[in-house]
């Protein structure tokens, strides 16, 4: 090239970059006077407070212990929790089942047809009687679901509805006092007396045996009782703390057929199929050294102390969750929604297009600085929101160090892949915006839902081939992508909630990438992704040049 | 190599929008001075600019500026000033900045753009008031500022589209100098107009339009010619017409008199610019006081009137 060409090629250069920045500054300048742009980044901001608090909030309440396995609830209310009684066998869904409660053995009854309706003894009855008794064992009480008497609740006989056993009878499970001190029972209760059945009515006897004496365990002995075991190393690890897989010196109830009594969970102490009973296999990436998968035997390690994983989990889920719905499903529809649709479509209704198109400038270079002055206002405000974002969350967040640098690279990410998710939608609806000036804003609602469908879908099946076909598939896979580069123990920690029952929400917010082109690299995933997003940036800001390079403005 | 041809080229250009005709076979070539476009509401103007900015693709005919279709490129526009006829400005702007942002989209930097601003202010004298926003211009002022944008890359055509239109006299007044003063400074100047009498003022080339056709193109002088031998009446306010009659049907040129109402004169001659050039004289040697002369034929449309009918 000679010098007067190297010189002209300049020139034209230097010209177009000053017509571009023109233009890019009188797009700023002009949504910087349009009251819906302080509107829209507003409210922008008030979302982002808004999660900020329930993050703070959360932090400030320390991650409780949590029952991961269930096993601390006493559902029969017999005082024994649930990993008690299935020590022993017992059932949590009947109180006169509890460690210790021993076996009802049947003796004899008192039935509609007998004669003598009379029996004395010392006895465990049940059914309808008049009690004269020696001896009560006021002990002897049930739980929610029995019909043991509670004694502790015993009425006056005297009623209005006239004689006992005649004209009414006391309520299951109750007895009541006559004038002589003799009661009328109705349940189950262990005694010592005469009893008198009355006639049309039913009682039966035996004893109880096998009884001893089970101390009760208090319920917080079943929380975070198993925690998880391993040394970092990969293959067969784990140890069954609580013993509820191991199941050594356990007493099971059987019924008669030797199978399982109702209440009992089947037991399969390999379920992982390694062939080791109890573990937990945990799968190590040899390259990368990190932890790709985790299998666990059922009930081993499934009941840790949270706050050691929760914490990073939890954190880790809301800056996930913050950058791929605040962030992309949010500020990324809404922001364009408002402020691209009538960049070129104001102007040709303000009347004011006459002074860009009257220049020496193409229409359809026209239109990209236009999208590009958009860019630069959103941009601006996103990477500003998500530096904020970072810093108060990296600081307030759990770890040692004073700041989480760790997270700043995942939070400039979040900004990346919004800023290219906007620049998608806003070329988008510019162009929609010039094609269909009027009802451009309907068709934009519409692909708005159709994206926040296809987001959700994305994140609940990440692969959804129809997912594909959304911008907001991309950008969520592209937070994905991000997270997995920056945080590459996210599947340790992701895999660990679902191995382990820690009810972060991590799993269900983040997926390995899935565009990874079968490597699972993440760095091929933000290639993808990204290349994606802006061809779809092109390909519409394409569109809405040659539509517009082709009209007549009357 | 471009400036050798002539600014503006139209040959045998038809626009039509559906079955409506908005330029119908037009051919003219523009080049240097100011020259003005007549016509009525309707009759072609806008479409014409229109077709000479790009916005609209000719139906049939080539249009050229500087020899470029201007709907193919917009390389032409580099020597195109374009002062729109509607009102629209970015009215949070101030008109330096404003200016300044125009010129930049001309490719100028920050410094060339902002001189070139304060020297096209200076040229419309809107000076003082430039770092106002142009809200709160007046009609004029803000006029003057859509001509300064127009300016402000010294293009070598310059298209105002209804300067005059809305302003008030002494905005017309100063309008109209700048007008005058572009195009004694060798540029080419187009303006359009629906009064003749504004356009008399600025230029005697003119261009007629009428129902989309080309009806006249040349001097206004030769055409007022014409239209000055064809039967012509001019109307005197006085408060003794009948007096004043009878001393001026004796003139050579007025050939008859009517009293239409109370208190006003209506003389009827065959040479208009014979008639005026007596009038004066005629009136003063009479001594009758007399309080306006008007001359309700000579406008527009009996301008047209008389082109058209022939």
């Amino acid at each position: 090239m000679d010098v007067q060409g190297r010189e002209l090629s300049e020139t034209v250069w230097t010209r177009m970059d000053r017509k571009a920045g023109a233009v890019v500054e009188l797009t700023i300048r002009q949504l910087r006077h349009k009251i819906s742009t302080w509107v829209v980044l507003s409210l922008g901001t008030v979302l982002m407070i808004m999660l900020l608090a329930f993050y703070v909030d959360a932090v400030r309440e320390g991650f409780e212990p949590v029952d991961n396995d269930g096993d601390s609830v006493d559902a029969d209310r017999d005082g024994y929790p649930l990993g008690q009684e299935r020590k022993y066998g017992t059932s949590d869904w009947d109180g006169e089942q509890f460690p210790g409660s021993g076996t009802y053995i049947y003796e004899g009854e008192i039935d509609w047809n007998d004669q003598n309706r009379e029996i004395s003894g010392n006895k465990t009855w049940e059914g309808m009687s008049f009690l004269d008794s020696t001896w009560i064992d006021f002990d002897y009480k049930g739980g929610q679901w029995d019909y043991i008497i509670d004694w502790d609740d015993v009425t006056d006989c005297q009623d209005t509805r006239g004689e006992v056993f005649v004209d009414w009878i006391p309520d299951y499970s109750t007895a009541c006092q006559l004038e002589n001190g003799t009661y009328a029972t109705n349940g189950k209760f262990t005694a010592e007396g005469n009893l008198t059945v009355p006639i049309d009515y039913f009682l039966s006897w035996g004893y109880i045996t096998g009884i001893f004496d089970v101390p009760k365990d208090p319920k917080e002995m079943y929380i975070d009782e198993d925690d998880i075991d391993w040394d970092g190393s990969g293959g067969s690890q784990g140890f069954d703390d609580d013993g509820d897989c191991l199941r050594i010196d356990w007493y099971t109830q059987v019924d008669g057929n030797g199978d399982m009594m109702w209440w009992q969970e089947p037991h399969y102490p390999d379920s992982n199929r390694n062939g080791i009973p109890c573990d937990v296999v945990w799968v190590i990436d040899p390259e990368t050294g990190e932890v790709i998968s985790i299998n666990a035997d059922s009930s081993v390690d499934e009941d840790p102390v949270d706050e050691n994983y929760v914490g990073e989990a939890g954190h880790r889920t809301f800056v996930i969750a913050t950058g791929k719905i605040a962030f992309v499903l949010l500020l990324g529809l809404f922001l364009p929604l408002f402020l691209s649709l009538g960049l070129v479509r104001d102007e040709t209704e303000r009347g004011t297009l006459h002074y860009l198109l009257s220049k020496p400038i193409h229409r359809g270079e026209f239109i990209f600085y236009r999208v590009l002055g958009y860019l630069a206002v959103v941009s601006v405000f996103v990477l500003i929101l998500s530096l904020v974002m970072a810093l108060i969350t990296s600081v307030i967040g759990p770890g040692d160090s004073f700041v989480r640098l760790g997270d700043f690279p995942v939070w400039l990410g979040i900004a990346f892949t919004t800023i290219l998710v906007l620049a998608a939608y806003g070329s988008l609806f510019n162009t929609i915006g010039l094609l269909l000036p009027k009802y451009g804003v309907y068709l934009c609602i519409i692909i708005g839902v159709w994206e926040f469908a296809m987001g959700f879908t994305t994140l609940i099946s990440p692969s959804s081939s129809v997912a594909s076909l959304s911008v907001s598939h991309w950008g969520l896979q592209l937070i994905d992508s991000v997270v997995l580069a920056s945080w590459p123990d996210t599947i340790q920690f992701s895999q660990m909630s679902y191995a382990f029952g820690l009810e972060t929400g991590l799993e269900w917010i983040w997926s390995p990438p899935v565009h990874t082109l079968d490597t699972n690299n993440p760095y091929l995933g933000i290639i993808t992704s990204t290349i994606v997003l802006l061809g779809t940036s092109a390909a519409m800001i394409g569109i809405g040049s040659a539509v517009f390079s082709k009209r007549e403005i009357m | 190599m471009t400036s050798e041809l002539p600014a503006v080229m139209l040959e045998s250009v038809s626009k039509w929008y559906g079955e409506v005709i908005g330029i119908n076979d037009v051919s003219l070539a523009i080049d240097g001075g100011v020259t003005g476009v007549l016509g009525p509401n309707g009759a072609g103007k806008s479409t014409l600019f229109k077709l000479l900015l790009g916005r609209l693709r000719p139906s049939q005919g080539s249009v050229r500026l500087f020899g470029t279709d201007p709907w193919e490129s917009t390389s032409p526009f580099r020597r195109v000033g374009y002062v729109s006829e509607t009102e629209p400005l970015y009215e949070w702007m101030t008109a330096l900045d404003f200016l300044t942002t125009m010129a930049r989209l001309h490719g100028m930097t920050r410094d060339e753009a902002k001189e070139r601003a304060e020297h096209v202010l200076d040229f419309v004298g809107l000076t003082d008031v430039r770092h106002k926003e142009v809200g709160k211009y007046s009609k004029g002022m803000r006029q003057r500022v859509k001509i300064a944008h127009a300016l402000v890359h010294d293009p070598d055509l310059i298209i105002l589209d209804e300067p005059l239109h809305g302003c008030d006299p002494l905005a017309r007044t100063s309008i109209m100098s700048v007008i005058r003063e572009l195009g004694n400074r060798g540029k080419t100047v187009i303006v359009s107009s629906h009064i003749l009498e504004e356009i008399e003022r600025i230029t005697e080339q003119i261009v007629i339009l009428h129902n989309g056709r080309l009806l006249a193109l040349g001097n206004l002088h030769a055409i007022r010619g014409l239209l000055d031998k064809h039967p012509h009446r001019i109307m005197l306010e006085t408060e003794s017409p009948r007096e004043l009659a009878k001393e001026l049907i004796s003139e050579d040129p007025i050939y008859g008199v009517r009293f239409p109402e109370e208190g006003c004169l209506e003389i009827q001659t065959g040479d208009l610019s014979e008639a005026h050039a007596i009038l004066p004289n005629a009136i003063v040697k009479s001594g009758i006081k007399v309080t306006s002369v008007e001359n309700p034929d000579d406008n527009l449309d009996s301008l047209l009137g008389y082109l058209v009918g022939g």
